[in-house]
C-alpha cells in the first residue's frame, strides 16, 4: 500500500501526461474538441429531464436530480473499468521495449476519467439551478463520497486490468457485470421501494455507500450517517488494498502474457 | 585491467522462457486444460551468461538471429526480470530497443518529446529544458506541432534517437536501429554516439553490420544459442564470428535451439 502511494507520486508528472494523451485523443479531431466533455454529459441530463420530467411522470419529485445524481459517480466508474481492463493489455508493445512501472497505466485510466467527471458537475449544477432545484449547502460534503469512489475504481480496475492480462474474456464479463450491477444498485429507483426482507441483500452492495452519499448530498439536502460514511471510505480502501495487492504480485509476469 | 567503475555486470544469468503451444488466452481454454494438458517447453534464450562493462566502454554484442542480443539489452532495461542469476546496473539508461516505442500517433511531435521523455525517466522540467535542443537534432521545424502519423518515416526516427539520446543517460542501448535511415541521418546518429563515447558513457551496441562494430567498439561479446562464446577485442571475436557464419550450415542447425 504504501509502495502504491510512493510510486503514484513518484510517478505523477508521467500519470498526469498519459491521462492527458487519453484526453487529448479521445476530443482530438472533433470540431467542439475538449468542450464534449461539457456537452456530453449536459445533453444526456437535457434528455433524461425530458424524458423523466414531462413524459413519464415518477412518484419521485425532481426524478432528473434524483437520478443524475447516483447517474453521474456510477458513469464515472463504468467507463473507468472500461477503460483500464484493457490498459496494461493495451499499452504491451510499450511494456516490452521500455522498463515502466505498470501501475501508471491503471492510474492514468483512472485520472482522465476523473478530469472528465469533475468536468460533469458543472453542467449539473447548472441544470440545478435552471430546474430551480435547491443547491443544498450539503455539496461541500460531495469530496467524501468521491474520495471513496475514486479508491474503490482504482482498487476494482487493478484488479480488472490484471484478470484481464491473463483471461481476455475479462473485458468481455465487466461489460456484463456492470450492467448487472447497475440494476442491483439503486440508482434508477430508490431503496425505500425493495421490501424490507430483500434490503440486507442490497446492502452487501460495496458501491451502496458511496452512491448514497451523492444522492444524499445533492438531492436530499442531508448528510449520511457516520456509519454510512466511514463504510464509504471502508470499501474504497478495502478495494485498493485488495486489487493493488493482486495487481502487485502478478505484475513483473505480465510481461510473458501480452 | 579496469580502474573505471563497473556499469553493468551479469553474474550467471539465465532467461527462460515457456512456450507453450496452447497457452490458454480465455477462460474456455483454461478450463480445456484440465482434460487434455496444454504442451509446453522451457527454452532458455540466455544461458549462463556472465560479463561486466565498465564506465567508459563500447560494447558490440553480435551473434546470429535468436542468439539472445535483444533478450540481453531488454533484461538491463528492465523488461524482462531474468529467471535466474544476477544483474547488476549502476546508472540510467536509454534502450534504444526500438525506436519511437513510446510514440502515439494522434500526438504533435511536442507532445511525444514530453511523453517519452517521461517514459524515459526524466523529470518534467528537465524533458522541457531539453526540448528545443531535442528539435534540432531531429530537424524536424514547423513539423514539430503535427501529428507524427504524418512523419515521414526518417523524421519519425530522426525525432525518437533526438529523444533518447537527449535524455542523457549512463548507459545507451542500441538495437540494429541505426541500420534504417538514410546516410544522413546515421552520419548523425554515430557522430552523436561517438560524442556520447567521449563523454565516458557506456554503450552497448547490437548490430549485424560488422563494419560499424569495428569502427565503434573496443570490445565485443559473441553470443551464440544463447551463451556467450567469446568476450575479448573486436577483430579476434569479429573474426571468430565470421568463422562461425562460415561453417556448414547443417552443423549451425543443430547447436541452435
Amino acid at each position: 500500500m504504501t509502495e502504491f502511494v510512493r510510486d503514484t507520486y513518484r510517478y505523477r508528472e508521467l500519470i498526469w501526461a498519459l491521462a492527458l494523451k487519453e484526453l487529448r485523443v479521445r476530443y482530438k479531431r472533433s470540431l467542439l474538441g475538449f468542450f464534449w466533455a461539457l456537452l456530453n454529459p449536459a445533453l444526456l441530463m437535457i434528455v433524461l429531464t425530458l424524458v423523466f420530467g414531462t413524459i413519464m411522470r415518477f412518484s419521485i419529485d425532481h426524478y432528473a436530480v434524483f437520478l443524475l445524481s447516483m447517474l453521474l459517480p456510477w458513469t464515472f466508474f463504468s467507463q473507468c473499468l472500461a477503460y483500464s481492463v484493457d490498459s496494461v493489455v493495451g499499452n504491451g508493445e510499450l511494456m516490452k521495449k521500455v522498463h515502466v512501472a505498470k501501475l501508471v497505466f491503471p492510474v492514468a485510466a483512472i485520472v482522465s476519467n476523473i478530469v472528465n467527471f469533475l468536468l460533469s458537475l458543472i453542467p449539473l449544477a447548472l441544470l440545478i439551478a435552471l430546474l430551480r432545484f435547491p443547491l443544498h449547502w450539503t455539496w461541500v460534503y460531495l469530496p467524501v463520497p468521491m474520495l471513496g469512489l475514486f479508491l474503490f475504481t482504482l482498487g476494482t480496475a487493478f484488479f480488472f486490468a490484471t484478470a484481464n492480462v491473463f483471461y481476455r474474456d475479462v473485458s468481455h464479463i465487466v461489460q456484463i457485470l456492470l450492467s448487472a450491477w447497475f440494476y442491483f444498485s439503486p440508482i434508477i429507483y430508490s431503496l425505500d421501494f425493495i421490501p424490507e426482507k430483500y434490503r440486507w441483500l442490497f446492502r452487501m452492495n460495496p458501491m451502496l455507500y458511496v452512491l448514497n452519499g451523492f444522492r444524499l448530498s445533492i438531492y436530499y439536502g442531508k448528510l449520511p450517517s457516520l456509519s454510512s460514511s466511514a463504510l464509504s471510505l471502508g470499501c474504497g480502501i478495502a478495494a485498493l488494498v485488495i486489487g493493488f495487492s493482486i495487481f502487485r504480485h502478478y505484475q513483473n509476469r505480465f510481461i510473458y502474457y501480452i | 585491467m579496469k580502474e573505471a567503475a563497473v556499469r553493468l555486470r551479469f553474474d550467471n544469468v539465465v532467461q527462460r522462457f515457456r512456450i507453450i503451444q496452447e497457452r490458454p488466452d480465455t477462460l474456455r481454454e483454461a478450463f480445456a486444460k484440465f482434460r487434455r494438458r496444454t504442451s509446453f517447453h522451457d527454452f532458455e534464450a540466455v544461458k549462463h551468461v556472465s560479463f561486466q562493462v565498465a564506465e567508459g566502454e563500447m560494447v558490440g554484442v553480435i551473434g546470429r538471429n535468436g542468439s539472445g542480443k535483444s533478450t540481453i539489452l531488454k533484461i538491463i532495461a528492465g523488461v524482462y526480470i531474468p529467471t535466474s542469476g544476477e544483474v547488476t546496473v549502476n546508472g540510467s539508461i536509454a534502450p534504444l530497443i526500438e525506436l519511437g516505442a513510446g510514440f502515439h500517433h494522434e500526438l504533435t511531435g511536442r507532445e511525444n518529446i514530453l511523453l517519452n521523455g517521461l517514459l524515459l525517466g526524466l523529470p518534467k522540467r528537465e524533458v522541457l529544458r531539453r526540448e528545443a535542443q531535442i528539435i534540432e537534432f531531429a530537424e524536424l521545424g514547423d513539423f514539430i506541432d503535427v501529428p507524427v502519423k504524418q512523419y515521414s518515416s526518417g523524421m519519425y526516427m530522426r525525432l525518437a534517437f533526438a529523444i533518447a539520446t537527449e535524455v542523457n543517460p549512463d548507459i545507451l542501448l542500441i538495437d540494429e536501429i541505426l541500420a534504417v535511415g538514410d546516410g544522413e541521418f546515421r552520419r548523425k546518429c554515430f557522430e552523436r554516439i561517438e560524442q556520447f563515447r567521449t563523454l565516458g558513457k557506456t554503450i552497448l551496441f547490437v548490430s549485424h553490420d560488422l563494419g560499424s562494430i569495428r569502427q565503434f567498439c573496443d570490445r565485443v561479446l559473441l553470443l551464440h544459442g544463447g551463451e556467450l562464446i567469446e568476450d575479448g577485442p573486436a577483430d579476434f571475436v569479429i573474426s571468430r564470428y565470421e568463422a562461425l557464419l562460415a561453417q556448414h550450415v547443417d552443423s549451425l542447425r543443430t547447436q541452435a535451439w
